[in-house]
């Protein structure tokens, strides 16, 4: 059984408050201090600590074996905020055990929006990452693990060999999430979350009311040998380690010491993304409808959910019509960090339950009309800035 | 005595007999105390609980089944003033006091008071005749606590009303307040024993949804007492800002009170005379058109121990903006809440709210839900937990 051991790493770039009355007035959208301030608070708890521990199981253990992605609004704030975390990515990167996804520069819903946008911000990723890590992905990873068949087709035309999804049971059809799958594209495999043992770790982990608590390495470990099929994937939140779970509660030394346990079952080794999609699929997997890793229901609810959402996604998709003809790049960078799969997140009208509480832990908003009111008015200033820019001087 | 607390599960619990000293009670009221003392009465009534409203007016009183009155105003030599509430103390001045003193005697002295079990007194008005009533009758008082003197005189307190402020809060076995943010202010400045507080919001009825979606909702409504307190001065100075850029808008100021020829000058002085229409005091029928014509409903409340007139606008579909000084705030998440002085984002929130629809309607929708969560009855079986638990307080110190 290959273990596909993958994290990722976001930041968004959080709007400032942007008052209906500072439209025009050339305030910044996005409050660079606060969102280095949270860049370095988590860099302290998780980012920082908790490269080190995989810079070290990689020195430790050669059959160790990691799969990252790395947004581009990440690698801007690491840059200015901590630039010794991107100095640790390369660290690992340059191993060459360590695999890096390709993905949309801007976190964003961009497949969703008219040509070429996505793959034009998927370009930029792939350039950002070539520059800072010289390495080209071979698998490619779309925001929140959205995943459908038009996807997997865009991941052919681009030459990617593989995509990430969920493992979720409908498109399954009783089938094992733990088998690589071949998608409708001809040449992309896809490779599924198991979220019942992701979330063991990314949610359960330091739950104490749960039955398995505490989990140690060598039981997790003990569940993996045991788990039927040839390929499990454990795809996480980077933030699992240090940040959602601090680490008093010792998920740090549960990542340390899991390599020691997997090399303790002869039947599990690890595997980067790339080893991965060369397994033989076990069959096809059809998916015709977005499906994420996000809430009960595995759609796109998250982020365009409700009325307010959908139509914050409506005019950003407008804007974008103007922001493109303006020609200037810093409307096109300020429009494209407004796409940001967060922002229309922290729209979401939470209800009651597991779902709403996980949205109130990710929001940077005290409630969704807030976010609302805030993205739609920098939206607005952003369309006054183009359209000044377009309309022909006299 | 009934066995305590352990066996309350187990029976039915016994009906209690509440001597209630409100002052103020509808239509005689000039603001959310009576409200309360009202919606209060009746449900404790429905719940089977006696309730003996004590109050200086000598009614007859809106109808309010099983409610009994006793009233001083058949002893008060004929033709003598009562002010409501809210008055301002300095209108009636030494007289004023005369009734209130009256009142308290009476109180203290009670006749008919067989199977009491509770005194609960609202605000400052009976505290000395009710903690004399109490120790005279050997039961437990509770006091609600609608506002303080501080905070109504904005730190000019009237001597008199301050001192039976303190009296009610020091004598009594329990303190209601109406949000957590008075309750810290009762603590921090009344000396409050924290242990004692407990917190009973405010309710409103919930508002059969407007049928016709069609409908145009193009005011912006200030709906309170024109007091500095209230700050209606800020709403006037945000419509200022806001009005230019939405011509089709109204802004509604309906209310009474000292700041009335003030605030019209202002109006007059900051340009938007001609789009603010000062409605007076309104009629239940009255606010509820104002309502129902609203797009945006503004509580710029410098202090606002509660703010029920929120809450009725959120009952009725209303997106609402509130100081963060409101009580009320922290029962409707949804609000938008802002710093009472900030008049660039009290303008701006309402240019969101009437520029973008999708955020009014779900603001509005989301608010409703939140407003109507907790209904009267909830607030009336809160109370009782109290006066049980002021009666359990009292048998554990025998």
């Amino acid at each position: 059984m290959k273990i596909v051991f993958y994290l990722h790493l976001h930041q968004p770039w959080r709007l400032a408050r942007f008052r209906y009355l500072d439209l025009g007035s050339g305030k910044p959208y996005f409050d660079v201090d606060r969102n280095l301030e949270i860049f370095r608070r988590i860099s302290e708890n998780c980012y920082r600590p908790t490269l080190d521990r995989l810079a070290a199981l990689l020195r430790k253990d050669p059959g160790f074996r990691v799969s990252l992605s790395i947004t581009g609004t990440f690698l801007e704030q690491a840059a200015l905020a901590a630039p010794d975390v991107i100095e640790r990515l390369q660290g690992i990167v340059e191993t060459g055990r360590v695999a890096l996804l390709s993905e949309t520069y801007y976190h964003s819903l961009a497949f969703l929006l008219p040509p070429p946008e996505l793959e034009e911000e998927v370009d930029l990723h792939q350039r950002r990452l070539e520059e800072l890590f010289h390495v080209r992905p071979r698998v490619l990873r779309m925001t929140e693990l959205v995943y459908d068949d038009d996807l997997a087709r865009f991941a052919a035309r681009e030459g990617f060999s593989g995509m990430l999804a969920e493992g979720w049971e409908g498109p399954l059809r009783g089938r094992s999430p733990n088998h690589v799958y071949s998608s409708v594209a001809r040449g992309v495999s896809v490779l599924l979350r198991n979220y019942r043992m992701s979330d063991d770790v990314g949610f359960r982990f330091s739950a104490r009311g749960w039955t398995e608590y505490p989990l140690t390495a060598e039981k997790y470990a003990r569940w993996l040998s045991r788990s039927p099929g040839d390929v499990l994937g454990l795809f996480l939140d980077f933030e699992t380690f240090g940040e959602h779970h601090p680490a008093s509660t010792g998920i740090l030394d549960f990542l340390s010491a899991l390599p020691h346990a997997v090399a303790a079952e002869p039947n599990l080794e690890w595997a980067t993304v790339e080893d991965a999609v060369r397994v033989p699929p076990a069959g096809p997997i059809v998916v015709p409808e977005p499906m994420s890793w996000a809430d009960e229901n595995r759609d796109l609810g998250a982020w365009l959910g409700n009325d307010m959402q959908r139509s914050a996604f409506d005019a950003a998709r407008k804007a974008g019509t103007f922001a493109r003809s303006a020609h200037d790049p810093e409307i096109m960078s300020d429009w494209r960090k407004l796409l940001t799969s967060d922002h229309f997140y922290y729209m979401y009208v939470s209800g009651k339950g597991a779902d709403a509480d996980v949205h109130r832990y990710f929001s940077s908003y005290s409630n969704p009309y807030d976010a609302y009111a805030n993205y739609m008015n920098a939206l607005n200033d952003l369309r006054r800035r183009s359209l000044a820019r377009t309309r022909p001087s006299r | 005595m009934p066995p305590s607390g352990a066996a309350a599960g187990a029976h039915p619990l016994r009906r209690l007999t509440v001597l209630m000293a409100g002052w103020e009670f509808p239509p005689f009221h000039t603001g959310g105390l009576g409200v309360h003392c009202f919606e209060i009465s009746c449900e404790l009534a429905r719940l089977g609980h006696r309730v003996i409203f004590l109050t200086p007016f000598p009614g007859p009183f809106v109808e309010a089944p099983g409610v009994e009155f006793r009233t001083l105003g058949e002893r008060l030599p004929p033709g003598t003033q009562i002010p409501g509430a809210y008055t301002p103390a300095e209108i009636y001045g030494p007289r004023f006091l005369d009734v209130v003193n009256q009142y308290n005697e009476w109180i203290a002295d009670l006749a008919d008071t067989e199977g009491a079990d509770i005194v609960h007194v609202h605000d400052w008005f009976g505290t000395v005749g009710c903690r004399d009533l109490a120790r005279r009758l050997r039961i437990p008082m509770v006091m609600t606590v609608h506002s303080t003197e501080l905070d109504r005189t904005l730190g000019h307190p009237f001597a008199p009303i301050l001192e039976r402020e303190r009296i009610g809060v020091r004598s009594a076995d329990r303190v209601i307040a109406v949000s957590r943010h008075l309750g810290d202010q009762l603590i921090a400045l009344y000396d409050a024993p924290p242990g004692r507080v407990r917190v009973v919001y405010n309710a409103v009825h919930p508002v059969t949804p407007e049928l016709d979606e069609d409908r145009t909702r193009d005011v912006v409504l200030y709906l309170g007492r024109l007091t500095r307190m209230k700050g209606p001065d800020t709403f006037l100075r945000a419509a200022a800002v806001v009005a230019p850029e939405f011509p089709e808008i109204r802004f509604a100021v309906a209310g009474e009170g000292p700041e009335y020829e003030y605030l019209v000058g202002l109006a007059a002085q900051l340009g938007i005379g001609d789009r603010v229409l000062f409605f007076g005091k309104v009629t239940d029928e009255e606010r509820t058109a104002l309502l129902r014509d609203a797009a945006v409903f503004v509580l710029p409340s410098v202090v606002e121990p509660f703010g029920i007139a929120a809450l009725e606008a959120m009952a009725a579909g209303v997106p609402t903006i509130v100081s963060k000084t409101s009580g009320v705030g922290e029962v409707v998440p949804s609000a938008f809440q802002v710093d009472f002085w900030d008049v660039d984002e009290f303008a701006s929130r309402i240019a969101e709210l009437l520029e973008y629809p999708h955020l009014n309607r779900e603001m509005g929708d989301q608010g409703r839900s939140e407003a109507t969560f907790a209904t009267w009855a909830e607030r009336a079986r809160q109370t009782v937990e109290v006066y049980r638990e002021a009666i359990r307080s009292r048998s554990i110190k025998r």
